[in-house]
């Protein structure tokens, strides 16, 4: 009797929290909430102030003083959302990205110049065909957890990847993808190369978070943590640090279609 | 907080050691070294609120290990022997911690000067092997079946039993410390809070603390109620996410539903605060990087409000499950006594009947001010790991609203000049969500960074996990596991 109570109590109580899972896939940030930098048409002032690049902890920007105009130059494979580069320019020509679609296929399309348009990853819009909405990822953490615990709230009641068709598998052997987080430090390096090995053909890397795509603060030491290229070959890149879960399930949908494309 | 520095020499260390753990308030907050001449033993005393390091000069390589005497000492002399290749003598269980087979013997990442020849030789590794009829081994890891950390952990069981559990961690070694030092001290705060993002705001607290206390300066009032925010935000997501973990271990996913989506509601309150999910980048040395809105600061009281409502009754359900219960009571125990010997911190300290909590004892953040109230119990069992954890949510729940009641007015950041003054030593001790976190930074001559240690709660706590599965079920490991929310990264550095 006691046991029918306590689960009568529990269903209504999961009930009256109504759907709690947002309809919107991948919006824009809230006001106030930090992404990525971007870059607008306003004009830097050149290597005369420079403020940025010497702030930023990674190394992340350059500025080049061209003729006419100076070229700030961002790699957001490098970035960490720290925010200081767009809380000092005095221009406003780096300003907040609120953008939640930052994943790109290629890594220098992370690369962002304001003498160059941005390569705009366009509209995802799901897998190819109705049997190939499905998506398998085994996921292999070497960083500081951060990332893990953003694709777990991916996995959660607000983001669900799960409605999307992704779904996080405990071995290599069936995986369509698999999802590195974290700059990979030598003693992972072994590991993530025999999971891979294991995985059958056609198979994607998601290199998620800034660590994985290029070591992020880690690079260049003698743990030789510089991020999952060099290892396996990476497919699809996600940047931040870590990135939001909208971010991340903007990304497994483009694997998707990466996905569609190849099998 | 300044450092007092004693010289001791290095056979002096065990006994004076044991007279210190013996007394009330003494405590061991860690044992490294510098660049490989010395050792240096961090010892905190609880009641004065003080911190003295005592330097121990080591003629050549070897030393003689404090193990067998003091229990607590086993991983920081592991550890020791990887960074700056010092090697205790008659260690119990000498392995590698952090560098593993692909290292050469000759990597030896924080010593200075001459180096020992290791050889080209790779590192080796041997886990201990239980012998006798019907012992079998489970090999698990280093990467994991969900999404978690990689470490690698050997039981040897007997049935069901497990009789041994060897935890093998370092996999996520990226060398944090030594980078610490190769950096200007204003982009430093950005490694420090990237070695274990799950306690982001704890590791960019102590990292300031200990910054500050270089400078000698402590920052304002306003700064250190916003830095308690932070800690409290952080403990009380982190905290949700291990209960909903150990109530999914045990299959009760109504539950680890509800406070998967709690703990989202957790993390807008620190996104509110701070602009991001993890708190990251916020805390600073010198006190936060910007001011929150007046309208920010009340949503997040009003948000918190809510949450502990809803808490209440998801927790209220969570224990009125007899299922639940039976399955966390009487499972993964650890003694009061070996809590002690092994310096068990955080709720896996309190758990076992150890009253410590960083937050009464050493200044971070606005805690002379607020009343923590610590959560303890003796039972040292799973049940009592989630009680006092329960205790300490809806305690935390509770600063919140008091912080945002009682926030002072004035200036929230200082400024320091480039340079950090020479030959220091600062340490910050602040009490994350996991436990006792520490960073002890000395500074040279030249005014740079020459050591920047950091001992993570889980350092003291992992050797819990293993005491704790020991004679219990195999399918019991992930609860046991998750109820001591130990961090790898954290660990590793
Ligand atoms: S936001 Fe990115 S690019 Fe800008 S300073 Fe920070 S790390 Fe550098
Ligand atoms: S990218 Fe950032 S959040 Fe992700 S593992 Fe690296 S430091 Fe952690």
């Amino acid at each position: 009797m006691i046991y029918e109570v306590n689960v009568i109590r529990l269903l209504s109580y999961l009930v009256s929290k109504g759907v709690v899972t947002s309809s919107q896939l991948s919006p824009p940030l809230q006001e106030g909430v930090r992404g990525l930098p971007s870059l607008t048409n306003s004009d830097c002032i050149g290597i005369e102030c420079a403020q940025c690049e010497q702030a930023c902890p990674t190394s992340a920007i350059q500025i080049e003083q061209q003729a006419e105009h100076a070229n700030v130059r961002i790699d957001l494979g490098n970035c960490i959302a720290c925010g200081l580069c767009t809380s000092i320019c005095p221009t406003a020509t780096i300003v907040n990205n609120p953008s939640t679609r930052t994943a790109q296929s290629e890594r220098e399309h992370l690369i962002i110049q304001t003498s160059l348009p941005p390569v705009n990853t366009g509209a995802v819009s799901g897998g190819g065909g109705i049997f190939r909405r499905s998506m398998a990822v085994r996921v292999v953490s070497t960083g500081c957890s951060a990332c893990d615990l953003e694709i777990g709230a991916s996995g959660n009641p607000i983001f669900d990847m799960e409605r999307f068709g992704v779904s996080v598998v405990a071995s290599p052997r069936f995986a369509d993808a698999l999802v590195v987080t974290g700059p990979v430090p030598k003693a992972m390096h072994e590991p993530l190369r025999t999971c891979y090995e294991a995985m059958a053909d056609p198979r994607l890397v998601i290199a998620l978070g800034t660590c994985a795509i290029s070591g992020g603060v880690h690079k260049n030491g003698y743990t030789e943590a510089n991020g999952a290229n060099g290892i396996v070959p990476v497919d699809l890149y996600v940047p931040g640090c870590p990135p939001h879960p909208w971010s991340i399930l903007f990304a497994l949908q483009m694997a998707m279609q990466l996905k569609a494309r190849r099998s | 907080m300044k450092v007092d520095s004693v010289e001791i020499s290095v056979d002096a260390r065990a006994n004076k050691l044991r007279a210190l753990l013996n007394d009330d308030g003494g405590r061991l907050g860690l044992i490294t070294s510098i660049d490989g001449q010395q050792l240096v033993t961090l010892v905190l005393n609880t009641t004065a609120g003080t911190a003295s390091a005592w330097t121990s000069r080591v003629d050549g390589d070897t030393y003689h290990s404090l193990s067998t005497v003091i229990p607590q000492s086993h991983w920081y002399e592991r550890t020791v022997w990887d960074l700056f290749g010092l090697k205790p003598k008659s260690h119990p269980r000498l392995k590698h911690n952090l560098l593993h087979e692909p290292y050469s013997a000759s990597v030896i990442p924080l010593r200075t000067g001459a180096i020992a020849p290791g050889g080209d030789n790779h590192r080796q590794y041997h886990h201990l092997e239980v012998k006798g009829d019907g012992v079998y081994e489970i090999p698990v890891g280093p990467i994991h079946a969900g999404i978690i950390e990689p470490g690698h952990f050997r039981f040897s069981c007997l049935g069901e039993i497990i009789l041994n559990l060897e935890i093998r961690l370092g996999y996520v070694h990226r060398g944090i410390e030594k980078r610490l030092t190769e950096v200007s001290w204003r982009k430093a705060r950005f490694i420090a809070e990237s070695a274990a993002s799950d306690s982001g705001a704890a590791y960019a607290l102590a990292h300031a603390v200990a910054i500050e206390s270089i400078f000698g300066v402590e920052p304002s009032l306003r700064a250190d109620y916003l830095r308690s925010l932070t800690l409290e935000i952080e403990r009380v997501a982190m905290h949700i996410a291990d209960l909903g973990g150990i109530a999914g271990d045990i299959g009760f996913l109504a539950i680890a539903s509800s406070m998967a989506r709690l703990r989202g509601d957790a993390l807008a309150l620190g996104e509110l605060l701070t602009g991001s999910r993890f708190q990251r980048f916020f805390v600073c040395p010198g006190g936060v990087v910007h001011d929150p809105s007046p309208k920010s600061l009340l949503q997040i009281r009003t948000r918190a409000i809510k949450l502990r409502k809803d808490l209440v009754s998801v927790i209220d359900m969570f224990l009125s499950n007899q299922v639940a219960c039976d399955r966390m009571q009487r499972v993964g125990r650890v003694s009061n006594k070996l809590a002690a010997d092994f310096g068990l911190v955080g709720v896996a300290g309190r758990a076992s009947g150890i009253k410590y909590d960083a937050r009464m004892h050493f200044h971070h953040g606005a805690y002379l001010e607020l009343n923590p109230k610590v959560a303890w119990t003796e039972q040292g069992d799973v049940f009592a790991r989630v009680r006092v954890r329960i205790d300490e949510l809806a305690r935390s729940l509770e600063l919140i609203d008091e912080i945002l009641e009682r926030l002072p007015s004035g200036s929230s950041l200082l400024d320091f000049p480039d340079r950090l003054p020479s030959n220091q030593i600062g340490v910050g001790i602040v009490e994350a969500h996991r436990g006792e976190l520490i960073h002890l930074v000395f500074t040279n001559a030249e005014g740079h960074v020459s050591r920047y240690a950091i001992k993570d709660p889980s350092v003291n706590n992992w050797t819990a996990l293993a005491i704790a599965v020991r004679n219990n079920l195999v399918a019991d490991f992930p609860l046991c596991n998750k109820s001591f929310s130990l961090s790898y990264s954290g660990h590793d550095l």
